[in-house]
């Protein structure tokens, strides 16, 4: 009968409760819901996002937030995952894996995680996946007016630094990212770092994600400035081969892209389970075998047996 | 972290006409680091009989002498083989020894058992790891990519099949099954048991 | 915190492990072999929790050393690694388990082949062409893929050591200054200097 009451009385908490969470839907502007894609409270300037109304948010989201702590909590966020950027001689080699898991279960095998903000600049995502399409996509958006306004093309330092700066006003609130803004500039090829920590740096290679230190022992090795167009390509493409190998939470498949002058390329979707096997296809700079170790050291073995040159020796003596 | 989870790893048995099989992926991790592809997880127990395990890796190999042991010593007492159903015993058994501190393993075992006529009879059962048997007329599962197995083979699993088609329903439902977890894979091997020989086939697995 | 990777190589295996004995913030000592002749063709590695290492790679050393003794032949290197594993396996499950993870390196003089098998803390055992342990491994262990050779003579599995031990010091925080390395061939046991 009590909660018959609660239910249709105007008094109680719950209407009160009730009353609230009406007003903050009125509150929500109608573009929302139409063709501005979730932009669409851009009108008023910085994005606003409703709150759980409980008085601690951050605390009440951890509690429902997939972390390391807790892998059974019903929010997942996309944890593993292997990207690398790095410059050269040539300009930016961006490459990164396809895997999605939700605890151990590989949920997709076919996630870009490289995002597109403009055709000079690129943004790669790892941690939580939405967190990196949704402030990546904005920074493509602030990106345009920044040209409209200024008839210029933003720099890649200018670019990051508004995500940067845009990410550490959240700090604290459970925001997920680490990312890597690569593109093209009036200095030439650039990336930077940006986490969402608020760490923000500028480098000549990265790689972000639970596989990137698998990533950085293949890449390091064979790094120098003066790589060719093929041979940088081919780095990228092998070391993400070695942390999707190497790393149960990275793999399927290999996006690379390569930014030169003139903007970004997209070179191709690479499976890794291929590239084990018979190498990425014919593709510059590929070395025409698989890169799997059991493939490339086939009928390859450590044993030393000595030369069979005593054994006749003794039976001519005989 | 699941102990059970720790190293990672899959094994599954099924039925078929006059034949039963029984494979697992090569996986040994450390959680998220794969550190061989080479760990196999099914050993031979008997001509007739197969045992699968997953689950702590350590366990895996202390649990293959145990039973070596065991088995040899039924043998050589007996002066015959085991038969499946007193070898499934055996495995309970061995597992409730420690209810109190157990080993973290799921075994499978499959194998044919000679029937009173001198005809083979398939026999595949699975336990969990104090040593609960769990007998089945269609297919046992165990390891990290149980569910996904029950789930394929719910699906492809069909009764009589000759041990050519036995071969592909096995081989088809571990390798999807663990293209779907992160923590098995790297390889797979098969076997097929059937009254004349055992069929042993290493597959061309998935290697990230 | 500690280090150590392990290689074969045509006819040799090499075993290396950073020679830092450190005590909370506080590194004791700088010159610390961590790595144990077990016979005349058995090398192995350990690092783990202070204490339990050496007084394991101790119970291990003078039990191989009785069995030649007994016997008048050492043990071969697959069957060193098997009882080794045992006595980790049947640790864990005691009142006080060892904390203590191997690389066990040896040459077989009767094959003429060398073998190398990682072991850890709980007793798992794996065959392995290379191996490590510690941090070092999330960044040698795709390089090894990309970089080993099974039968790299000497001097190249000398390079592809100091390939990983580079890597580490590169990106590791934590990374050790130095290290130990020795190699097992069909001569025996002796340190190399990188």
């Amino acid at each position: 009968m009590n909660t018959f009451i609660d239910r249709f009385s105007t008094t109680s908490a719950a209407s009160q409760v009730r009353k609230l969470k009406e007003q903050e839907e009125d509150e929500f502007s109608d573009a929302a819901w139409g063709s501005e894609a979730g932009f669409g409270n851009l009108a008023k300037g910085i994005p606003s996002f409703s709150v759980p109304s409980v008085h601690d948010p951050t605390a009440f989201l951890r509690l429902h937030t997939d972390d390391h702590a807790d892998p059974n909590c019903r929010i997942k966020i996309q944890h593993g995952t292997t990207t690398l950027a790095f410059r050269f001689q040539g300009g930016v080699i961006v490459a990164v894996d396809s895997r999605a898991t939700a605890g151990s279960y590989i949920a997709s095998g076919t996630v870009k995680k490289v995002i597109e903000i403009n055709p000079y600049l690129l943004g790669t995502m790892a941690g939580g996946a939405a967190d990196c399409q949704y402030w990546e996509t904005y920074l493509g958006i602030q990106c345009r007016l920044h040209e409209l306004r200024n008839r210029e093309r933003i720099s890649v330092a200018a670019a990051s630094k508004y995500l940067s700066n845009l990410v550490y006003s959240y700090k604290g609130m459970g925001l997920s990212m680490g990312t890597m803004i690569c593109g093209w500039d009036k200095t030439g090829p650039a990336v930077y770092y940006v986490d969402s920590d608020g760490t923000r740096l500028k480098g000549d290679l990265f790689s972000v994600g639970s596989g990137s230190t698998f990533a950085y022992g293949v890449l390091d090795q064979g790094y120098h400035w003066d790589l060719t167009d093929e041979e940088a390509q081919e780095l990228g493409r092998r070391s993400i081969y070695a942390a999707g190998h190497r790393d149960a939470f990275s793999g399927n498949t290999c996006n690379l892209y390569h930014v030169k002058e003139d903007g970004w390329n997209f070179i191709g979707n690479f499976d890794i389970s291929k590239m084990h096997y018979e190498g990425p296809g014919n593709v510059p700079g590929a070395p025409g075998t698989g890169y799997g170790y059991d493939v490339r050291v086939l009928g390859r073995n450590s044993s030393n047996p000595p030369p069979p040159e005593a054994a006749p020796a003794v039976a001519a003596h005989a | 972290m699941s102990i059970m989870e720790y190293n990672g790893g899959s094994v599954i048995a099924m039925v078929g006409k006059n034949c039963v099989a029984v494979a697992s992926d090569l996986r040994l991790g450390n959680q998220a680091l794969t550190v061989a592809t080479n760990f196999e997880k099914v050993f031979p127990i008997t001509d007739r009989i197969y045992l699968g395990m997953s689950g702590l890796a350590t366990d895996v190999t202390t649990l293959r002498e145990t039973f070596r042991y065991r088995v040899n010593m039924y043998t050589i007492k007996e002066e015959r083989d085991i038969e499946p159903e007193a070898f499934a015993h055996l495995v309970s058994s061995t597992l409730y020894e420690r209810r109190f501190g157990p080993f973290f393993i799921e075994p499978v075992i499959a194998g044919l058992s000679k029937t009173s006529s001198g005809a083979f009879r398939p026999y595949i059962a699975g336990a969990d790891l104090i040593g609960c048997l769990n007998f089945a007329k269609d297919f046992v599962v165990a390891g990290t990519a149980s569910e996904k197995m029950f789930g394929v083979a719910e699906g492809l699993w069909e009764p009589d099949l000759e041990p050519e088609d036995l071969f592909e329903t096995i081989s088809q439902t571990l390798l999807n099954s663990v293209d779907r977890d992160a923590y098995s894979g790297w390889g797979a091997i098969v076997h097929v048991i059937t009254p004349e020989q055992v069929i042993t086939r290493t597959l061309k697995a998935r290697m990230d | 915190m500690d280090v150590s990777f392990a290689l074969t190589g045509k006819g040799y295996v090499l075993v290396a492990a950073d020679t830092t004995a450190a005590r909370s913030i506080v590194k004791m000592k700088g010159d610390e072999d961590k790595i144990k002749s077990l016979g005349p063709h058995l090398l192995m590695a350990y690092s783990g929790e202070p204490g339990d290492t050496v007084n394991f790679a101790e119970y291990i050393e003078r039990n191989i050393r009785l069995y030649q003794i007994r016997n008048l032949y050492p043990l071969r290197p697959p069957s060193a690694a098997s009882w080794i594993r045992r006595s980790l396996a049947d640790s864990l499950r005691s009142r006080s388990p060892y904390s203590v993870n191997l690389l066990l390196g040896g040459y077989d003089t009767s094959t003429y082949t060398p073998h190398l098998y990682w072991i850890d803390y709980l007793g798992t055992m794996a065959t392995v062409p290379f191996a490590a342990h510690g941090y070092g491994s999330y960044f040698a262990l795709s390089l090894l893929d990309r970089y080993h050779d099974p039968e790299a003579p000497l001097e190249e599995g000398l390079a592809t050591l100091k390939r990983c031990i580079d890597e580490v010091s590169k990106r590791l925080v934590v990374a050790p200054g130095k290290y130990k390395v020795k190699v097992v061939d069909k001569d025996g046991i002796r340190e190399v200097e990188l």
